[in-house]
């Protein structure tokens, strides 16, 4: 019989899925994803989570609390670090401790522990570790280990050729010849700038990416941006950043804009993100320096749409206004 | 008969209705408290322009505020803009060279920054209403004072008291422990005009270049103790245009004139919609896990739309009905 392990569909679900997905495949367990944030979910997680927590992470307990009947094993790994001297959020930190002990009748944990602050090669550590629970063979999870990192790169080229990841991770194993639509024509290009696990749950951002792309407009998030880009453009700080979404986020942020590659930058918060705090005021420092329109959307529990669609209205009406003022020359080549 | 745009701005406590001529010239306005039912009051409205205009032409219907959509529904506008913009437009017409439009309606702040007459940054009010008109009304209500009296009853004190700001809660346990202390009243609203400047100025207007001329609209404009709070805190003189309380509304008719021009010719329903019966019902569709609220809007037994579905289930279903009916 296969064993079925289960990842929430919440988090950096968008930056592990392909690896670990791959890996516990060829591994032979059969890996079950929750659906896509819906009402039941979110109710669940906001009932479940300690009140303290911000809106991505209450989704998180909604989706284990999802998956706990479904399989024999969740995977929530434990991600201190994943770029040398650098840090992730403290309470991606404490996540698997923050689940376990809020949602009652889960099935065992597995909370891999992913510390790449001192060295790249720990990862070998986290991806052997998390084998042993599933075969005693070295070779045969030496053999996973790499058929993962083969989807891993796959999916990280998809999204480096301007894929967004809601679409990248459905089509990062099928042979593909040209992924970019040359017939829709756009008018704008909008940065959608925030931590993945807010600009990727179409629940919980009121599908803001679909409205965008219905208005014709391209969207870039920090995902898309090569890493060197964004080390480049984030070590224009003059102290480094030690968070390494802050750095992707401020760093693409900066990218785009030092390279005139947009129209403007909506900002995804969600409220009471102590991380983001800091970042909007670096990319709207930035912004208004290089005169590029700049908005904040702050995300909490509400479903009400009103708010969030005057703020995108009134936001793109600005920037129509101010192309056609500029003698209709656009500022993006 | 004479030739009109109708503007209409639906916010959360008023529902403003006016009518412009062809030089946008503001012939009636009606300004109603919305008291959560739009529809009726906005019927209300209509009929009320109808009584006193007599006989006159609809050439053109603009329609903006929270409630937009809902209005372009029953009214069948020829444009329906957020009220940014409209503000915007509508500050243009009446002081060509303004640089900062401060705008408090109800629910909503909001701070628009104009340079050569287009507008290049705004910001609005996060998930935050304090500093709004609602909050006001709440706490004049408490003191037990008429809203339109707590300007006036401001301007009367000479010792203005630090009232907390941040947040409703803390303004409102904060100006009872003054209260409490033995501090008069028109001090005490004095010093809440004040925190609500002083919060907008921090929250809506964080980091934006506040440079004259500004002017200062929506219904919160109304209240003397706020402006002149603004205008100490700013150290410039603030204008609040003689139609302060229905600019938005002015601005969506101006923006449909312009769109009526284009294209030719108006989609109004006619000033006949007053008469009309509509009802509202909300249903929640046990279709997914979604359990989205569904909102059904029947006009004379007819089902005008559906909304709030996720999927369009329920939104699709009605298109194709439709069809069928025409």
């Amino acid at each position: 019989m296969k064993y079925k392990i289960g990842m929430p569909r919440g988090m950096l679900y968008y930056d592990y899925y392909p690896f670990w997905n791959e890996f516990f495949q060829e591994l032979g367990l059969e890996v079950v994803v929750s659906p896509k944030t819906n009402k039941e979910i979110l109710n669940e997680g906001v009932l479940s989570c300690v009140d303290e927590a911000c809106l991505p992470v209450k989704v998180m307990h909604g989706h284990a609390n999802y998956l706990k009947d479904k399989v024999d094993f969740l995977f929530i790994p434990k991600i201190m670090s994943i770029r040398k001297k650098e840090y992730c959020c403290p309470k991606i930190l404490g996540l698997p401790e923050m689940i376990v002990n809020s949602v009652d009748g889960l099935p065992p944990v597995i909370d891999t522990v992913v510390n790449l602050k001192k060295s790249n090669l720990s990862i070998n550590k986290s991806v052997f570790e998390t084998g042993k629970y599933f075969s005693k063979n070295p070779y045969k999870v030496r053999k996973a280990y790499l058929r993962a990192l083969e989807s891993y790169e796959k999916y990280k080229a998809l999204l480096n050729k301007g894929v967004i990841p809601m679409d990248a991770i459905k089509m990062y194993n099928k042979a593909f010849k040209d992924i970019t639509n040359h017939s829709i024509k756009h008018n704008m290009v909008i940065m959608v700038a925030g931590h993945p696990y807010n600009i990727y749950d179409e629940y919980i951002n009121m599908n803001l990416i679909s409205k965008l792309s219905n208005e014709k407009i391209k969207v870039l998030t920090p995902e898309m941006i090569s890493e060197e880009k964004i080390i480049h453009y984030s070590n224009m700080l003059p102290k480094r950043m030690f968070w390494t979404y802050g750095r992707r986020i401020v760093g693409s942020a900066f990218s785009v804009i030092e390279e005139r590659k947009i129209d403007g930058i909506l900002y995804i918060s969600s409220f009471g993100c102590g991380i983001d705090s800091i970042l909007i005021d670096l990319v709207q420092r930035k912004s208004k320096e290089k005169k590029v329109p700049f908005m904040l959307l702050t995300l909490d529990e509400q479903t009400g749409e009103a708010g969030i669609n005057t703020r995108i209205e009134a936001f793109l009406d600005m920037m129509k206004w101010r192309n056609r003022d500029e003698d209709n020359v656009s500022t993006h080549g | 008969m004479e030739n009109y745009y109708l503007g209409v701005d639906v916010g959360s406590v008023s529902t403003n209705v006016i009518l412009i001529d062809e030089d946008n010239n503001l012939i009636s306005k009606r300004y109603l408290r919305t008291q959560g039912k739009p529809i009726d009051i906005l019927k209300e409205g209509i009929k009320n322009l109808k009584d006193e205009m007599g006989e006159f032409n609809v050439c053109g219907v603009g329609v903006t505020g929270s409630g937009r959509y809902l209005a372009n529904l029953i009214l069948g506008a020829d444009i329906v803009k957020n009220e940014i913009t409209c503000h915007g437009v509508a500050s243009l017409s009446y002081l060509p060279n303004v640089r900062t439009v401060i705008e408090i309606g109800g629910q909503d702040s909001k701070i628009i920054i104009l340079r050569d007459g287009i507008i290049v940054d705004f910001a609005m009010n996060t998930v935050c209403a304090a500093g709004t008109g609602s909050f006001l009304d709440r706490q004049a209500f408490r003191l037990g004072i008429d809203i339109s009296q707590f300007g006036k009853l401001a301007l009367k004190s000479t010792n203005s008291i630090r009232i907390a700001g941040r947040c409703a809660v803390f303004a409102e346990s904060d100006m009872i422990h003054k209260q409490q202390l033995g501090h008069n009243q028109k001090d005490i609203i004095r010093g809440l005009c004040e925190a609500l400047v002083r919060n907008y100025l921090n929250n809506v207007g964080k980091g934006k270049e506040i440079v004259g001329p500004v002017m200062f609209q929506g219904g919160v404009a109304a209240n003397e103790g706020i402006k002149v709070a603004f205008e100490e805190a700013l150290n410039t003189e603030i204008f609040i245009p003689p139609n302060f309380d229905v600019m938005g509304a002015i601005g969506a008719a101006m923006l449909a004139k312009e769109e009526v021009k284009k294209k030719g010719e108006t989609t109004f329903k006619g000033l006949g919609i007053a008469d009309m019966d509509y009802k509202v019902k909300g249903f929640e569709c046990d279709g997914c896990s979604n359990l989205c609220e569904v909102i059904e809007i029947n006009e004379d037994n007819r089902i005008l739309a559906r909304y709030g579905d996720r999927c369009g289930k329920w939104t699709n279903s009605l298109k194709k009905s439709n069809a069928k009916l025409a």
